[in-house]
């Protein structure tokens, strides 16, 4: 697979619920469309929480990697 | 606003009419019983934040549009016209109200504010002006239980990844696995939160008592009861329920998360699985013997928070102190009535939304960190995501000092191998 390239990082570790998605959902109105965060999170729920915001706000998860207890997940601005 | 779009937000006033809100919206006497009840009032001492001023908006609504004397002779009720500018003050008053319902057990004639407000929020949905975070975080919930399959295997790893440290905390026989899911025939399903927090130390407890438990797909918080959606409180309410009823489990347990259980416990009808909060799963297997726990393990003096959703409204007030005489042997209430305890000021959505009310969340909640400070504890304990989160910011922004921590946590922390 092409290596992705990240626009803006965004570290969620350790968030409470739901902050995770409340702050990506606003971090990628400062991206700009096309461009990709990288949410680095500890939540397993991420790996649901994520996908499903990203159907209903029109955004595009490119990739999730798992490992050492870290998530990192892949958004494209779609819109 | 147009006629139209005015027309078909009394259609959805006129939904909530039942029984009840009318007793509500009729019988308020202006006592002022309610004045010093409400902890935004207390802590900033403004008249918006009463709650008699707060339900006095949505009721000269009701008088201008429901009753006789608003249609035919407005300037005797003082009757409000629907506008942009009366959905402001709707805004204004159902998102500075945490639904805690101290107020109502104040009042002479126990008005539910958070039901009158519940009338401001769905108004509110129907025009489009609620909080697009928490409309935003329904939606998802919903497309979560449309699409389950899409994000099944992803998160069968993740919680796969969680294992480890399950065991740390209890070490299970070889051969069974520590997060089990998907479980049918399993007799209690458990509903956390996205976080490790709110799964790891739950499982280590389900594991040391021997449950025969399961772990949900879906997280337990309901992000349409927040923004005051019924239908979609619905939506998201059912995907639990067809959980439960497809692995057919005999009871739902709901982590600790006040909304989440209020929801589930009050409205999800008549099925077959009772539903219970973590809380009192954890009293039950103390009482029961299945765990036990070293009383040395938490020295400092402990005060317990209890969430507004899972006490006052809901009833779970001896459990927690049960639990608490077996985990310290310094536990020091807070208010002499756990009816009356101070709402921590973070519920009805506004821990959900973040940064945008944290202003508004420490200054509304002065008395809730007087209160606290008063036991002279160093661990403040609670059992409600969004307790524990604006519990954490007031003892940042305030410099209190305390040890925050979930109960689930510390009897995790204290199991008795």
């Amino acid at each position: 697979m092409e290596e992705i390239k990240v626009d803006k990082v965004m570290d969620l570790k350790g968030l409470p619920c739901p902050m995770p998605v409340v702050k990506v959902s606003k971090g990628i109105k400062e991206v700009q469309v096309g461009q990709v965060i990288e949410a680095i999170t500890t939540d397993p729920g991420a790996l649901a929480d994520f996908p499903a915001w990203a159907r209903t706000s029109g955004n595009e998860i490119l990739k999730t990697d798992q490992g050492d207890g870290v998530i990192k997940i892949y958004i494209k601005r779609d819109k | 606003m147009d006629t139209q779009t005015r027309e078909d937000l009394l259609k959805l006033f006129q939904s909530k009419l039942n029984q009840a809100m009318r007793l509500y919206l009729e019988t308020c006497s202006r006592c002022g019983t309610c004045t010093e009840a409400c902890h935004v009032y207390a802590s900033t001492g403004q008249v918006k934040h009463i709650a008699a001023y707060r339900h006095e908006i949505v009721r000269r609504i009701y008088k201008k549009y429901f009753k006789g004397q608003g249609k035919l002779a407005s300037a005797l009720g003082e009757p409000k016209e629907l506008t942009e500018l009366a959905l402001e003050e709707l805004y204004e008053a159902a998102y500075s109200c945490t639904g805690c319902r101290r107020c109502m057990v104040y009042c002479p004639h126990g008005i539910d504010t958070q039901m009158l407000m519940s009338i401001a929020k769905l108004l509110l949905v129907g025009a489009n002006e609620e909080p697009e975070i928490l409309s935003m975080l329904a939606d998802s919930s919903i497309e979560k239980g449309k699409s389950l399959d899409l994000f099944k295997e992803g998160f069968l790893t993740a919680i796969k990844n969680l294992e480890s440290q399950v065991v740390e905390k209890w070490q299970v026989e070889a051969g069974q696995n520590p997060i089990p899911m998907d479980q049918e025939g399993a007799d209690l399903l458990y509903v956390a939160l996205a976080g490790a927090h709110s799964i790891i130390p739950a499982a280590a407890i389900f594991n040391a008592a021997g449950e025969n438990w399961t772990l949900s797909f879906f997280e337990a918080v309901n992000f349409g009861a927040f923004v005051g959606d019924p239908s979609r409180t619905k939506l998201i309410l059912d995907r639990i329920i067809n959980e439960a009823v497809r692995l057919k489990v005999k009871e739902v347990c709901i982590c600790e998360c006040g909304t989440a259980f209020r929801v589930m416990k009050q409205l999800s009808g008549k099925q077959p699985f009772k539903v219970s909060s973590i809380t009192e799963v954890h009293a039950r297997y103390l009482r029961e013997g299945r765990i036990r726990l070293d009383k040395e393990k938490f020295k400092d003096p402990v005060t317990y928070h209890d969430p507004c959703q899972i006490a006052r409204n809901a009833g779970v007030i001896d459990e927690p102190r049960y639990i608490l005489q077996n985990l310290t042997h310094d536990f020091r209430e807070m208010t002499d009535d756990v009816r009356y305890n101070w709402c921590c000021g973070g519920g009805g959505g506004l821990v959900a939304l973040g940064e945008d009310t944290l202003d508004f969340r420490m200054k509304s909640a002065k008395v809730k960190v007087d209160q606290v400070q008063k036991t002279g504890a160093k661990i403040l304990a609670t059992a409600c995501e969004n307790c524990h989160t604006q519990l954490s910011n007031l003892n940042d922004h305030y410099q209190m000092g305390m040890n925050v921590q979930f109960l689930s946590s510390m009897i995790a922390e204290a199991l008795v191998q």
